[in-house]
């Protein structure tokens, strides 16, 4: 709590391993354009940091939601707790947008192994590329348990860095890769022995809502798809459930990608609706807000140190004011703000 | 039938009736928005105390709705919006206009942070400011006009007055950006690249602008055909 809104550098080593795809793209510009990544320290990230210290790893995992109004900072909240993890030797599985599996996708194929599902081939492989760039370490050391037997054989005993080049060089089965890796995870996680084999797996999605609302995807029969037959959404719906043991989940709403729901919600029961809430029971919800006084002051600094506030009237106390009346402290708007003046 | 027939003989006014766009009275003084602090009567001369009376006594045009109160409100900035509008989308033009100054911005930010210690004074990072002193650069002095004299047309060289080198150089800017650019790339984009290269005196609206200087330096002779 004495370090709320003081600016916490991200190390540029960390964020090219732990965040190849996990930043909003605004944030990304700014650190091209600062030559630094900086993130605020807020209360919603304290609390989830200390509840992941105080958390008992042999029980179940503890789901944590993020939820808040539209540019509070959720999204930067759980980069924040999930680069504490990263520094704490966890194994990351992050998915940076759970919507964008939900909407655009250009090749859905039906699924190879399970009839009346369906793969996404680029998105699986691409997210497969991005786990392995972030969780490079623990590819070696992962050791597969049993037999995976789909059409292409995988051995016993190999490690998941094999697995995961196949899923990358196959486009084909790709998304059935993905599954394997999550069942993987979950099993070893907690079960594994001390010393090497153990680790701690932190679960992070953004765009909650996405697995339980509706797509805007077309079946080749011209009805709407379901996320129940998307394999990708149906794997990373099995992670949501607390029958592993050995680290936590973190997740976070978001409202801007969302399909069909109004732009004034943002609690959880009305983005994930009766059966993702029912899913998701129990949590522990996180709620963000704008920024108060400390972190606005704070943020106003930030900005005349970079040298990004350049116009004249913006760095008189009136012209605050006005940033203050404007943006109603609200750290896209105000970010958004003062991008042009 | 009657209702139909009786809306004949009243004389037709319009419902909407647009402020800006009627024609004033010359008498009508034009808004001024800023929030100048009131200088006491002692400091002023005598012209400006007559202004002050008259501000308090005739009327005022009604002010556009694009004008702010704020010291943020820039009339040149209005200008180039309005400009670089296309059938009414202000809201467009007006998002083109942040996003251009951002990106100038950006690269300028960017330079100066990557940059050692020493050159860091030189580099320019206001937008505001790069946006005018390229529009100063692209201004030209002096301009050709057409001139008819014994059967035959010969492009005189002109002065300019103020407003129209201001409206000269802002579409050449835009006309610039609109035609000779890649395809695919952003008009902000577009824009930023032009005003900074105008920033620095290089790009295509300076060499323009020089071409002009050219010509009229060539037509020298003719200048005397000028009776204004």
């Amino acid at each position: 709590n004495l370090h709320t809104g003081q600016y916490y550098t991200l190390p540029a080593a960390h964020i090219q391993k732990l965040f190849p795809h996990g930043l909003p793209p605004r944030f990304q510009l700014q650190i091209k354009t600062f030559n630094e990544g900086c993130v605020m320290v807020r209360p919603p990230a304290l609390e989830l940091i200390s509840y992941l210290k105080k958390a008992d790893y042999s029980k179940p995992p503890l789901r944590y939601i993020l939820y808040g109004d539209v540019g509070t900072g959720k999204t930067m909240c759980l980069s924040h707790a999930l680069h504490y993890c990263y520094t704490q030797g966890w194994l990351i599985v992050h998915i940076s947008d759970a919507h964008l599996w939900v909407k655009n996708c250009k090749e859905l194929l039906p699924s190879s192994s399970r009839p009346s599902r369906f793969d996404q081939p680029i998105q699986a492989s691409q997210w497969l590329k991005n786990f392995k760039i972030t969780n490079e370490r623990f590819l070696s050391k992962v050791q597969l348990g049993y037999v995976w037997t789909k059409r292409e054989r995988t051995e016993k005993g190999q490690p998941l860095g094999e697995l995961v080049d196949q899923g990358v060089n196959r486009m084909k089965s790709s998304s059935d890769v993905v599954g394997a890796v999550l069942r993987e995870l979950r099993l070893q996680a907690g079960g594994a022995t001390e010393g090497e084999g153990a680790f701690k797996l932190a679960v992070a999605v953004d765009g909650l809502n996405a697995l339980w609302g509706k797509t805007s995807l077309k079946k080749e029969d011209r009805t709407m798809c379901e996320p129940e037959e998307l394999t990708l959404i149906h794997n990373v719906r099995k992670m949501m459930k607390n029958n592993w043991s050995g680290g936590a989940i973190l997740t976070a709403l978001s409202q801007t990608g969302s399909l069909f729901k109004p732009q004034s919600a943002y609690l959880p029961s009305e983005l994930l609706g009766e059966e993702g809430f029912d899913n998701m029971e129990p949590f522990v919800p996180v709620s963000v807000s704008n920024y108060n006084e400390k972190e606005f002051e704070s943020c106003y600094l930030y900005y005349l140190d970079r040298n990004w506030l350049q116009h004249s009237h913006s760095r008189s106390e009136e012209g605050k004011k006005e940033l203050i009346f404007l943006s109603n402290k609200n750290p896209s708007i105000l970010e958004r703000l003062c991008a042009f003046l | 039938m009657a209702a139909s027939v009786r809306h004949l003989l009243k004389p037709w006014t319009p419902s909407l009736c647009l402020m800006r766009w009627s024609r004033y009275n010359p008498y009508y003084l034009d808004p001024d928005p800023s929030k100048d602090a009131r200088v006491p009567e002692s400091e002023l001369s005598p012209e400006e105390k007559e202004l002050q009376e008259l501000k308090t006594v005739s009327p005022i045009k009604a002010a556009l709705s694009s004008d702010t109160s704020s010291a943020f409100n820039d009339p040149l900035i209005s200008k180039f919006i309005n400009m670089m509008m296309h059938d009414g989308n202000k809201i467009l033009a007006r998002g083109i206009m942040t996003q251009t100054l951002e990106t100038i911005k950006r690269k300028q930010v960017e330079k100066y942070h990557k940059s050692p210690a020493a050159k860091r004074e030189e580099i320019e990072c206001n937008p505001y400011t790069v946006f005018h002193q390229a529009l100063e650069n692209c201004k030209p002095i002096i301009g050709l006009a057409s001139v008819q004299k014994g059967g035959k047309s010969y492009q005189v060289p002109v002065p300019l007055t103020d407003n129209r080198r201001r409206f000269l150089a802002m579409k050449w800017l835009i006309t610039e950006c609109r035609d000779n650019k890649h395809r695919r790339t952003h008009m902000y984009e577009k824009l930023s690249q032009e005003l900074l290269a105008a920033f620095t005196n290089e790009g295509n609206v300076v060499k323009r602008k020089h071409d002009l200087h050219k010509m009229a330096e060539a037509n020298r002779a003719y200048a005397h055909y000028r009776w204004w």
